[in-house]
Parts: C-alpha cells; structure tokens; sequence
C-alpha cells in the first residue's frame, strides 16, 4: 500500500525550493528565472517529485542546480518519511519569457545583463536604448549572446540565443508527449 | 512508441546511442579550442557549440539509462557507434569549421525527422536540440559563405569538402542490429534515411555552389564500408579522445565537480 505524502510536507518543500538561487546569478531564485517546473507529490508512494527545466540542454549549471534543489528538498522534509526526486524535463521547454519581470529588472540593474523575448525587445540595461544590434549568437554562456548597443557603445550580454524562443514556440508538443515527459538524464 | 515491439524499441536504443556517441566525440573535440579559438567571438561560439552537443548526448544517454556517466564514458572501445568524422581532432581550424558545416547541417535534418518520433522522449529532445542547433548552423554557414567569397578561403576549404564529405555519409547510417525499416514503420523517425542524406547533400550542394564547386558524393548505399564507425570499430584517433573525456575520472573515479 502506498502512504501519500501529507499536503504540508509537499508544500514546505515547495517553499524551500523556490528560494533555491541560481549559481550563476545568486541572488535570484531558479522560480524568478522560469527553471522551477512543479513540487508534487508523486503517484507511488512517498515521493515528492521536483521537475526543472533546464534553459539548455548542455548547462553546466545543471548538476549544481539539481544538488541544491534536492538538499533543499531535504531541509524542508527534515523527519518525514519521504524520498525526493529532482528531474529534468524536456517539456515545456525553457525560455527567456520563463523569467519573471522583476528578475528581468534585477539583472539589468546589477549584472547589465538583458533578456530577450517574445514579449518585449531586450532593452540596453545601461542607457535603455531598444535597438540593439546583433553581434554573436554565442556570449560567455550558452544561453547568452551577445549584442552592441550603438547609443552609449557598450557590447551587452543577453539572455536567449535570438531564434530560441520562436523556434522553441513553433515546436508543437503533443499533447500526448506532454504527458508524457520523460526525465532526462534522471539526476539523483 | 508501441512497447509491444521490443525488437523495434532495442534498434531504435541502438540508434540513439550512436547518435549520443557523435555528440559526444564532436563536443569533445570542439572543447579543444576552448582559449586557442582564432578569434574571441570564435572561442566562444566554439565553446558553446561543444557544451550544447555535450548537453544533446547527455539527453539522449538519459533516454538510454539513468548512470549517463557510465554509458558516456565507462564502454570498451568497441562499444562505441560513433561516426569516425566525429572523432577527427581537425586542430586546423579550416577543419573544424567544415566538419561543423557537414555535422550541424546533418543533425538538423537528423534532429527534424525524429521531432514527431513515436518514442515520445526522444521527440521531446529533438525537437529541444533543433531549437539549438538553429545558432550553431547559422554560425557555421555564415562563416563559410563569407570565406567562400575569398580565393584563400576557397583554396583552403574546398578541397576539405572531399575530403570529409566521404566520412559524413556515415552520420546517415544505422548500427548493424537496426532494422531501417521497423524503424520507419513504428514511427521512430518519419523519413527514410535515404530522403534524409539526400536532403544534406542538396544542403551542402547549395552552400558551397556559389563558389563553383561540387562536392563528390558517394553513391547511395556505397557508404557501408565507411559505417565501420557504426560497427564499433574505432577510428585511430578515438584513443586519445577517450583517454582525454575520462582523465579526471581515471585519477579518480569518485570525483564530483
Ligand atoms: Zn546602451
């Protein structure tokens, strides 16, 4: 017979993993930035399930991500009788437009970094100027290109590659592969 | 995919890990320019490039098992499927860049026809890869066609065309135990192989017409004898590669980063 996991305890993991940060920005939650999926309380037994986006497929901040969260996990059950699975999934899939709008006011104010997305053009995080030019695809990480802003003559890092929120919309998943969704790779 | 066909669902694992295998071997070689790239833009893009086709292996040795670990790096040499273009060290840069030409113009259409894969996970991934792969393909065409306009760059990418073009043709092969057919008839991939490197090559034709030339390709069905990779024999420089992916691992098997 299966045991579920009492709702508190699934909620208490729910908040603690949420103020997991992001290695790369560590002021700013894996929630604030789209990578947080769900908390829920796995059909067999007592499980609690963490699913994660990953924003792509090769970040090497991926295995660092998935050990906080499970410690934080850990934390938060701390006496419960309950196991903890974190995993990747490939659905849905990561996007700038994942990130909430006050991290995307953060990151310009403290890193200069911009975001892009669909919803609204990356504004220079220095002088505010919205016409960026593209420069290069590929910036000091892989989900970060580069671009010049020709007002105040800065090179900008900004957040998605410039078609990986359009193509990644246009890619219609089934709603049976939403189902679906398979871990990948399963981390412990 | 329909779970009653085991035959069909161990050729199509087969598939995948050959597949992770070029990702692996051509992720790790592009590491290799990681601070000695010509330019900086380069470095990056370079190194970038390798860490998404490391991350496409990682997801697709996930679909295979949960130690990815293991599956990546813990094989005998003769375990491996990769294609031996995939193991090229290609440290001249010319190189690098016709090999990533050749095997990012391949993996879109590879990464395209397993989109609606009825493995629903490896169609999740692939869809996931194209998304990526668009960048790295537009990196390499760019590069090439603004080269291809200038005498050197002609003089020094062309003839690498012949010379490589022979080898990719294995990235459209099968390992031996894959039955082509199954796979195509339970929905695995949605193109036949054939349609899939005719679609390449008419890929590769056009980027390198505008500067007068044609590729020699091999016939259709007379790139067997170069799917030794496939096979699991390894190429000579698959050695080195190897011994380099796991030199943290073999000082110390228990390292984490
Ligand atoms: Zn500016």
């Amino acid at each position: 017979m299966s045991r579920a996991v009492p709702a508190g305890v699934v909620a208490a993991v729910r908040r603690s993993v949420s103020q997991v940060c992001d290695p790369e920005y560590p002021e700013v939650t894996i929630a604030e930035l789209g990578i947080l999926e769900g908390v829920s309380s796995s059909d067999c037994g007592s499980t609690v399930r963490i699913e994660l986006v990953p924003t792509m497929l090769g970040c090497p901040a991926l295995d660092v991500i998935a050990r906080d969260v499970t410690d934080a996990a850990r934390r938060a059950c701390a006496g419960a009788d309950v196991s903890i699975e974190v995993t990747f999934v490939d659905d849905p899939v990561w996007t700038p437009d994942r990130i909430a709008p006050s991290a995307v006011g953060f990151l310009a104010r403290e890193y200069s970094v911009a975001v892009r997305s669909r919803s609204a053009a990356a504004s220079c995080p220095i002088c505010g100027n919205d016409a960026l030019e593209h420069r290069s695809d590929f910036g000091p990480t892989p989900c970060r290109s580069v671009e010049w802003c020709p007002s105040c003559r800065n090179p900008i890092e900004v957040v998605g590659r410039v078609d990986l929120p359009a193509a990644m919309g246009a890619a219609p998943a089934s709603p049976a592969a939403m189902g679906a969704a398979q871990a990948s790779p399963a981390l412990a | 995919m329909t779970d009653s066909v085991p035959e069909v669902m161990e050729g199509a694992r087969e598939m995948v890990l050959a597949l992770a295998d070029d990702e692996l071997c051509i992720g790790q070689n592009l590491a290799w320019w990681i601070a000695v790239g010509p330019f900086l833009e380069e470095d990056l893009a370079l190194t970038s490039i390798s860490q998404d086709e490391l991350g496409h292996a990682r997801a697709l040795y996930g679909l295979l098992g949960d130690d990815v670990d293991a599956l990546a790096y813990g094989r005998q040499a003769h375990e491996y499927r990769s294609a031996h273009l995939t193991e090229l060290p290609c440290r001249d840069w010319g190189e690098t860049l016709v090999r990533h030409f050749l095997y990012d113009t391949a993996e879109t259409v590879r990464w395209a026809a397993l989109a609606d894969s009825s493995w629903e996970a490896l169609g999740a991934v692939a869809r996931r890869a194209l998304a990526e792969e668009r960048s790295h393909l537009r990196h390499a065409s760019g590069l090439l066609s603004r080269l291809l306009r200038t005498e050197a760059g002609r003089s020094q990418l062309l003839p690498l065309f012949d010379q490589f073009t022979p080898l990719a043709c294995e990235l459209f092969e099968l390992p031996p135990g894959c039955s082509h057919e199954a796979l195509l008839a339970d929905g695995v991939m949605d193109r036949s192989l054939s349609d899939q490197r005719a679609e390449w090559q008419s890929a590769v034709d056009d980027a390198v017409a505008s500067a007068g030339y044609q590729p020699q390709w091999p016939a259709d069905g007379a790139t067997t004898a170069s799917a030794s990779g496939r096979a699991g024999q390894r190429s000579a420089h698959f050695a080195a590669l190897h011994a380099e992916m796991v030199e943290v691992l073999s000082l110390d098997p228990t390292a984490r980063w």
